[in-house]
């Protein structure tokens, strides 16, 4: 009994969001599943929810309607973690929480909410599938994003396997910061890669993400070596103060190119949307003051992203 | 599952602006867009400068030459009175022509007017009410002189309140539905409030045979007609009478239009104006009368008879124009071919057309007034695209001028719909996308893989169904083969689900039981004892409302009647019997009813299904409490009914509901028969009504707080679809019993951010969605492109958005002429943005 559970919570993917009518993501109008954990702590990250490898408790204060309404959660919670906030709101002790859920079940209002959920292979196909007529007239399918999707490869080499059978197409968008076997299982079911190569200073690129992008390069170069058919969008997120100068864009360009190319390479201005999200998981934002980079130094960049040998890979 | 929008999407582009949001942004002038003001055109670029300030006069001399008429006929046949007003108004209307117009003749004052109906006495027509009838202070957008009160007040009005249809109705119905009727917003009836319902007539007839050929067809049939048979002396000898009086009278006012552009060119100093005001004279000397040759006389034809139209009798939302595509290709194709005309000339003369119609204004309410159909609602609905009779695509040259002149023509007039079919060319699809993208909800989508069969299962042919016309807002008629033609109850299914929580009874109305006793809800155990309980509402409901139809139709002939129309339509000649008079042979009589508050209902029933019966989280008491004191103390409740589950996500738990409720009504059709034989289908189109009707529901379960809108025709609550328009799309598909033939349109509104559609990537993904829907078999959907902060900053600056369009249902509206109610509801819509 106990190895049967095991067995399947291991089949099982933990899931954080799933995204219908998604228009910038791939081919078509597609679905994007998101996978929960990253081995990233990206500064700018706008899905901070994505990182952590376990379930956790969103508090969206805005929604609470307060104590003298409501205080439901109060009497559930046997951590001791909800007290009473000053405004008559319900305020969170995140070091006493233990994400056991037991709030958000009696919320009525969701301020409190629970993100990640374990989900089979065939649960996600089957709300995949939803979409399946948007997919058949715009060339869409399903696109594994997160978090970091290949933390949990064996999960989505699955996924995308049952996708493909099912005459999905399928993508992935990845940070590329996984073992090459993680990748080299992946690949073989994937339509097309979305890859992130956010730095190309190993050292900033340690200081704003938390790890070195040595792998990531490396996995890349691989990549295009050993699945040169496999069409591979790079992006890179243009955040100011890290990577926004015209010789770190180059610098990225180069490794691409050294690499063989890609099949396109796209800039994605930074903005401050993801910021409300960490309030919600009781985290600081570590861009409070970052503003979006400005047209002229986007233009900029655009030109020197432009050098990027395309291949035409057939997307 | 968590809902939380994903935000990495940096490179989609924030705060992107529909063309239509830029022009309003730079405060550009209405006029022509860009280039299209050059050259030709720029005829049409100066008749549009300062058009939409043109206050709006009212014109009350056609009532004033109807009424002197009636006066005289009393007793007479219906129809042969109705003949005689109307030819005495052709011949004594007064003409003009106005400006540097190619298009001549207008049912009204110079500039923009709106006919008054005074045979239409009803509450919502404020003209006919004496007390809401005085001269307009000088800042009013709507010009009522002191002399048109005279003339309302003294010599129209005092014959109309003794001879009019709606108080005939009234007293013409059984005592308990009479009452139902004066229970404002439960059950409307909107037959009086109009003379018929939405149409296009068929003007390919008239532009291939001329009226003189109608005329003699008449002729010919009258001296057919048995002088030994009583019942044609009687019944059909009127008819053909009638319509040859409305051929004579016709040719007669177009001749006026020939005489006055000889002597108005006789006066012209302008060689070129003359030589123009001469060929208008020859094209009005030869339509109606003749068949036409060229654009310009089948444009002008045309023009002739829907104004005819418009005198002869309110048709709701307007005189739909048809396939317009179809009936003028054969004069646009041969004026090309023989090098006559350019493109920029059949814009020029399609353009005129457009701003004849946009002068005419349907007035009920006075602006700013609660309405049932908002923004001085007026919709020729225009018809392009879609199959021809033999089933191959009719898209042509000319489906694609039009979209062009939706492009580049600045009025919300006339009110373009598609025709889409699973085999629409792909140019055909980029097109319409392209227009959609423009942000000014045009054009609105019909799916002919819906509609059709829909067609046939009701009895109709092949080629008749594929030669169907899109009318009034979401309407749709084969014109020689339908006749249903009075108005629609519209039925409050928010008002059904209060009197099943509270034993009949609606607070709006007091201790008075106005539906039927189902008990005490406390008493309800399971959801199929509240289910049980809504249905045998709604039964009742819909008994009084088939009763009122069935007066309606039948107590209408003896008071309206339309020869005009009724010589245009095949069976109404073969028969020698008026639209209005019913049955005729051969007919196919499809009504409606529509239900409203859809989204509202489900959502509610399915909070009571989960959280009362269920999962007992709210006890039935708790939730009436709730719900009796408006939430006020009871936010708790609210936010657990907010967060049951909602119809627009693609919820079976929600949907299924859905289902359950159009098959109860479906049901309902399918066991009445109307007074001429026909059926009444289940229809889902709220106009604006939605937000008047809700005015008198209370709280509802699904969190909504008493008096607030509805939820729209066939659309989600406001804002509760989150997951996306796929989400709602599939609800919508899921909620259709597609078993029943007693089915018919469903109006579905979808706002879509600027940014989602933007650029070439945009187009094909809009292009593929509206395949998708089409592969879904809706019936219907239309396209709001437009940032909710633009729609907040006009709330706020009415001024410099005072041309902004936005979709409403069925129909374009400016924003700011929208009661601030509508307004809010429409900000309130979901965007859907990713």
């Amino acid at each position: 009994m106990i190895d049967e559970t095991r067995q399947s919570e291991q089949e099982r993917g933990l899931v954080f969001n799933i995204q219908k009518f998604s228009l910038h993501d791939g081919s078509g109008i597609r679905t994007l599943v998101f996978l929960k954990g990253c081995p990233l702590a990206c500064q700018w990250c706008s899905n901070p929810e994505g990182q952590d490898v376990s379930a956790e408790l969103i508090y969206t204060r805005a929604q609470c309607i307060g104590l003298s309404e409501c205080d439901a959660c109060l009497g559930v919670c046997h951590a001791g973690a909800i007290c009473g906030g000053g405004d008559g709101k319900v305020d969170i002790d995140r070091r006493a929480c233990d994400a056991c859920g037991n709030c958000a079940a009696v919320c009525p209002s969701k301020a409190l909410e629970m993100s990640g959920e374990f989900m089979s292979v065939d649960d996600v196909i089957r709300e995949t599938e939803e979409d399946e007529t948007f997919y058949a007239r715009s060339g869409g399918g399903l696109s594994v994003s997160g978090g970091e999707p290949l933390a949990q490869a064996r999960f989505v080499k699955r996924l995308l396997a049952a996708a493909r059978s099912r005459g999905l197409n399928t993508a992935i968008e990845t940070s590329g910061l996984c073992s090459w076997k993680s990748l080299e299982e992946v690949v073989p079911h994937t339509d097309q890669i979305f890859y992130d190569i956010k730095c190309a200073d190993p050292e900033r690129h340690l200081r704003t993400t938390g790890v070195s992008n040595q792998r990531i390069v490396e996995n890349f170069t691989r990549l295009r070596h050993d699945f040169p058919a496999v069409p591979v969008v790079v992006r890179t997120p243009v955040i100011p103060g890290v990577n926004d100068s015209e010789h770190e864009i180059q610098a990225i360009v180069d490794i691409v190119n050294e690499a063989g190319g890609a099949s396109a390479y796209e800039l994605l201005p930074y903005h401050g949307f993801g910021e409300p999200k960490y309030r919600k998981l009781g985290l600081a934002y570590p861009l409070e003051h970052a503003r979006p980079p400005s047209e002229a130094v986007m233009a900029a960049l655009t030109k020197i992203a432009a050098q990027v040998v395309l291949e035409s890979t057939g997307v | 599952m968590l809902q939380t929008v994903d935000v990495k999407k940096t490179m989609s582009p924030v705060g992107v602006l529909s063309p239509h949001e830029q022009r309003i942004e730079h405060g550009e002038p209405v006029g022509l867009i860009g280039d299209a003001a050059l050259g030709k055109r720029a005829r049409i670029h100066e008749m549009l400068k300062g058009f939409r300030e043109q206050p709006v006069h009212l014109n009350v001399a056609r009532a004033r030459l109807l009424t002197e008429s009636m006066k005289v006929s009393e007793g007479q046949p219906t129809v042969l009175r109705w003949g005689k007003a109307l030819a005495h108004i052709l011949a004594h209307h007064p003409i003009h022509i106005e400006g540097d117009e190619l298009v001549v003749g207008s049912a009204g004052p110079p500039g923009r007017y709106a006919v008054v109906y005074s045979e239409l006495v009803t509450p919502g027509r404020f003209y006919t009410q004496p007390d809401s009838l005085v001269p307009s202070e000088s800042d009013e957008q709507l010009v009522v002189t002191e002399e048109d009160v005279a003339i309302l007040k003294d010599e129209v009005l005092p014959y109309w309140e003794k001879n009019q249809y709606h108080g005939a109705l009234m007293n013409g119905l059984p005592d308990d539905t009479r009452r139902l009727m004066e229970r404002f917003f439960v059950v409307t009836a909107t037959a009086a409030g109009r003379s018929m319902l939405a149409w296009a007539h068929d003007f390919d007839k008239v532009l291939r045979r001329g009226l003189r050929s109608i005329k003699e067809e008449a002729e010919r049939k009258l001296s057919a007609l048995d002088p030994f048979d009583a019942a044609a002396q009687v019944e059909m000898r009127p008819f053909f009478e009638a319509v040859v009086l409305v051929c004579d009278a016709m040719v007669g006012f177009a001749h006026r239009h020939a005489e006055l552009a000889r002597t108005t060119a006789a006066d012209e100093p302008r060689a070129e104006r003359r030589k123009e005001l001469l060929e208008i004279a020859e094209i009005c000397e030869r339509v109606p009368e003749h068949p036409a040759r060229t654009l310009h006389e089948a444009v002008q034809c045309q023009w002739f008879v829907q104004l005819v139209s418009r005198f002869e009798q309110a048709i709701g939302g307007g005189v739909s124009n048809g396939r317009i595509d179809q009936y003028l290709y054969p004069y646009y194709r041969k004026d090309i071919d023989e090098g006559r005309i350019t493109d920029s000339d059949a814009l020029v003369l399609l353009e005129s057309l457009w701003i004849a119609m946009a002068r005419s204004v349907d007035v009920y309410a006075k602006p700013g007034q609660p309405s049932l159909t908002d923004g001085f609602a007026h919709w020729e609905a225009t018809t392009i695209g879609g199959l021809k009779p033999d089933g191959r695509d009719a898209t042509n040259e000319l489906s694609y001028l039009i979209l062009r002149s939706k492009r580049e023509f600045p009025l919300n007039y006339p009110d373009l719909s598609a025709r889409v079919h699973a085999r629409s060319p792909e140019a055909f699809l980029r097109a319409i996308c392209e227009t959609i993208k423009e942000g000014t909800g045009f054009p609105k989508l019909f799916f002919d893989d819906e509609i059709i069969p829909s067609f046939l299962m009701k009895g109709a042919e092949v080629a008749e169904a594929n030669d169907y016309c899109v009318t009034g807002c979401t309407e749709v008629k084969m014109l020689n083969r339908d006749a249903i033609a009075t108005g629609c109850a519209w039925v409050n299914m928010g008002a059904i689900l209060e009197m099943a929580l509270s034993d009949g009874c609606m607070k709006s109305y007091g201790e008075d039981r106005v539906g039927i006793s189902t008990g005490d809800a406390r008493a309800f155990t399971s959801f199929a004892d509240l289910w049980n309980a809504f249905r045998a509402q709604a039964e009742d409901v819909m008994r009084h409302t088939f009763i009122q139809q069935y007066a309606a139709d039948t107590l209408k002939s003896r008071h309206i009647a339309a020869p005009m129309f009724s010589m245009l339509h095949d069976l109404c000649m073969t028969e020698g019997k008026d639209i209005h008079a019913g049955p005729i042979d051969g007919a196919l009589y499809l009504g409606f009813f529509d239900i409203m508050g859809f989204g509202t209902v489900i959502d509610s029933l399915a909070a009571m299904k989960k959280l009362v019966f269920e999962e007992g989280r709210l006890s039935m008491d708790e939730l009436l409490a709730a719900l009796d004191a408006d939430f006020e103390g009871h936010e708790a409740v609210r936010q657990l009914c907010l967060n049951a589950p909602k119809y627009g996500n693609n919820d079976p738990y929600a949907d299924s509901i859905g289902r359950d409720i159009e098959e109860c009504f479906a049901r309902l059709a399918q066991g009445h028969t109307t007074a001429f034989g026909g059926e009444l289908d289940v229809r889902y189109v709220s106009i604006t009504s939605h937000v008047p009707l809700g005015l008198v529901v209370a709280a509802t379960p699904d969190g909504r707080r008493s008096g607030e809108p509805l939820s729209e025709s066939v659309s989600p609550s406001q804002g509760v679809d989150v997951k996306g328009p796929t989400a709602t799309l599939n609800s919508i598909a899921s909620t259709k019993c597609a078993q029943y033939k007693e089915r018919a349109a469903r109006l579905l509104n979808m706002k879509l951010s600027p940014a989602s559609v933007a650029g070439e990537e945009g187009t094909k993904k809009l292009g593929a969605m509206i395949r998708a829907v089409c592969d879904m078999k809706m019936w219907h959907i239309q396209f709001n492109i437009v940032n909710r902060e633009t729609l907040i900053a006009a709330q706020k600056d009415p001024e410099k958005y005072r041309n902004l369009l936005v979709r409403v249902a069925g129909y374009s509206a400016y924003f700011v002429d929208l009661t601030p109610a509508l307004q809010n509801e429409i900000i309130r819509r979901t965007e859907h943005c990713f």
